[in-house]
């Protein structure tokens, strides 16, 4: 092909690129016929008549003076500047711009070279990109919490499962070094602690499986009516509210999307912790709602023996139990429960108590997606 | 102490003369935008230059997001280095968000300060039910994700590659990676504190005396704002150039020297 003027003028006004000529004010000078077609716009409407300002957005028009122009002046060129030009009907078109000074150009009137490339597809992977980034990050983040709940769970196992284990272990080689007593009541006291050490451990491992359960996020969410979760989990907890005396007021609770088990296993625990440190009194546990713009907070108030202010967000941590509670039996693994219920729920938990004074635990529950998807 | 605030904002001072004219940059650049304006001064001043913390070649370590939260943490800089130079009797000539930084300065040193020179200054850029700005806020937002299509898609991880160089070729690479290149935060941070700050209050308390230099059009710093400045700043003159555009020290650098040096000329 031979490159005369006509092929030239072709190749300038039909190439697959936007091009323009600009002065130093952004006053255009010249367009070619795909810019001018990408734009939507006459070139009588453009030539002469429109600034570059004119084709950006606010945004873009403060980036052209206080980035675009001064870059120009100092380094005579530019490249793969960002920006969005406006077409004639308002509608957004992503571009790519390139732009140099025309050597030429007499001093007092600097002109300008300005080639765009449409990046609209770009723009998408561009897009995808930074959402993969940002999933990556969070999952990131997410693995790193895993990791160091593995180190404390491997650190809390081999330390506390142990214990258990240890003293069974000790218990059998005596027997082997002594025999069994004939004394009937040593023997049952032998017995009795491979028991307790025994019931220890299994409780150990139901709750750590019972945690385990709760590693993903809720996917499945149901309308879920709070209270009846309540009364589930007061069926299942049946034998310690007769064994404490427990008095339990469960208020008006709304029905919230949630994973029932989950819950369930939520209030069970809050419950069964109500009971386990109870003061001196019977437990009276309270159970009530309120309603905020975008969440429910549900509150659990006992009347038992509390726990200190500085240790109110130590409980909520994985196999942590407060020194005062090593008398009662418990794993450090309930509560840990709950907040990984809750906050795989969009909520999240807190304990407000003064030691002897009870505790109020309150969770927050999403409100938004329930009222839109509940249906009573 | 001084020479960690020469450091910090990569304060260069040159010229022959005794009196001291300080030049400061405005959003987006460096002190390299008043390459084609110092020459004009050299010989009869003394003349500083330096970056805003966070532009340029300064120390970006000491960019501190609470300091930097207001225009008051880069007044108070300016004030730092007039102290740790010694100077006085400043003349200060500040570009676009510096004017506002040096009508703090000199509101809360007016000892340090003779003439405060105002290039396209906006006190307030939203627009107010009886203020014009030029903005909305949704304007900015516009801007901060222009910045951020710029600054995070593409240089995020691009950084200047200038070992192996000869001195030359090092300082115009140097030069040409340093000159509008922040930090993609600061760069965030800063536009947002620039373009939604409001300093209407502290124009009465400048008392020095000051001009204003005004190009038109100006997208960024309009006619109409720069009157108002002008009208709430107690003896204030205001020079309109023939000049367009947010950068007349840039693309009219002749007119704008001229407007300068007449202006002092006056005393």
């Amino acid at each position: 092909m031979i490159l005369n003027k006509e092929n030239l003028k072709d190749l300038y006004q039909n190439a697959p690129c936007g091009y323009l000529l600009m002065k130093d004010d952004g006053s255009i000078v010249n367009a070619n016929n795909t810019l001018l077609e990408w734009l939507g716009y006459e070139r009588e409407e453009i030539v002469l008549e429109k600034t570059f300002q004119d084709l950006v957005g606010m945004g873009g028009k403060i980036y052209f003076e206080t980035h675009l122009i001064p870059l120009l002046q100092m380094q005579k060129e530019i490249s793969e500047i960002n920006l969005e030009l406006e077409r004639k009907d308002s509608s957004k078109i992503p571009v790519l711009l390139n732009a140099k000074l025309v050597q030429d150009s007499p001093e007092d009137e600097l002109i300008y070279r300005v080639a765009l490339s449409d990046m609209t597809q770009r723009k998408l992977y561009e897009e995808e990109l930074l959402l993969a980034q940002k999933e990556a990050e969070e999952k990131t983040k997410q693995l790193k919490q895993i990791n160091e709940e593995l180190e404390r769970f491997a650190h809390s196992i081999s330390h506390d499962l142990q214990a258990p284990l240890n003293t069974i272990t000790s218990l059998i080689s005596l027997y082997e070094e002594e025999g069994l007593s004939e004394n009937e009541e040593k023997i049952k006291e032998f017995f009795s602690l491979v028991a307790t050490n025994t019931d220890r451990m299994r409780m150990m491992i139901r709750d750590l499986l019972s945690y385990s359960k709760i590693d993903t996020k809720t996917k499945n969410l149901d309308p879920v009516s709070l209270k009846e979760v309540c009364q589930e989990a007061l069926e299942l907890l049946h034998a310690d509210i007769q064994k404490h005396n427990a008095t339990f007021d469960i208020g008006d609770l709304p029905t919230v999307m949630g994973e029932r088990s989950q819950l369930v296993r939520l209030f069970q625990n809050l419950f069964s912790n109500a009971m386990k440190y109870r003061s001196e009194e019977d437990p009276v546990i309270e159970v009530y709602s309120e309603k905020g713009d975008d969440f429910y907070t549900i509150r659990v108030k006992d009347n038992g023996m509390g726990i200190d202010r500085e240790d109110e967000e130590k409980v909520f941590e994985f196999m942590e139990r407060l020194d005062t509670d090593k008398s009662i039996e418990g794993t450090g693994i309930g509560l840990s429960t709950c907040k990984r219920v809750v906050e795989n729920h969009g909520g999240n938990i807190t304990v407000c108590s003064e030691a002897g004074d009870g505790c109020t635990f309150s969770f927050t529950l999403p409100l938004v997606e329930q009222e839109e998807n509940v249906r009573e | 102490m001084g020479t960690d605030i020469t450091s910090r904002n990569n304060v260069k001072r040159f010229g022959n003369g005794s009196q001291t004219i300080m030049f400061a940059h405005g959003y987006g650049c460096d002190q390299n935008m008043w390459r084609f304006i110092t020459p004009a001064f050299e010989e009869n001043y003394d003349i500083i230059l330096f970056d805003h913390v966070g532009s340029g070649d300064s120390d970006d370590e000491a960019y501190d997001f609470d300091k930097y939260s207001s225009l008051k943490g880069y007044a108070d800089d300016v004030i730092e280095i007039c102290e740790a130079l010694n100077l006085d009797e400043v003349i200060f000539v500040g570009h676009s968000v510096s004017t506002m930084i040096g009508v703090l300065a000199v509101g809360e040193r007016p000892d340090l300060f003779q003439q405060l020179i105002m290039i396209g200054p906006s006190p307030r850029y939203i627009n107010d039910e009886d203020y014009y700005g030029g903005f909305e806020k949704e304007d900015i937002e516009g801007l901060v994700e222009t910045l951020e299509s710029n600054y995070l898609g593409w240089t995020r991880n691009i950084t200047p590659v200038i070992a192996g160089k000869s001195n030359d070729e090092k300082f115009a690479e140097e030069l040409k990676n340093s000159f509008c290149r922040m930090d993609p935060d600061i760069a965030k941070h800063f536009g947002k504190v620039t373009f939604l700050s409001d300093n209407c209050d502290d124009l009465s308390n400048v008392s020095i005396p000051s001009l204003v230099i005004q190009s038109e059009p100006d997208v960024i710093a309009p006619s109409r704002v720069g009157k108002y400045v002008q009208t709430e700043i107690p003896n204030c003159s205001f020079t309109k150039l023939d000049a367009t555009g947010h950068c007349p020290h840039l693309t009219a650098p002749d007119e704008t020297i001229k407007a300068i040096k007449t202006y002092l000329a006056k005393g």
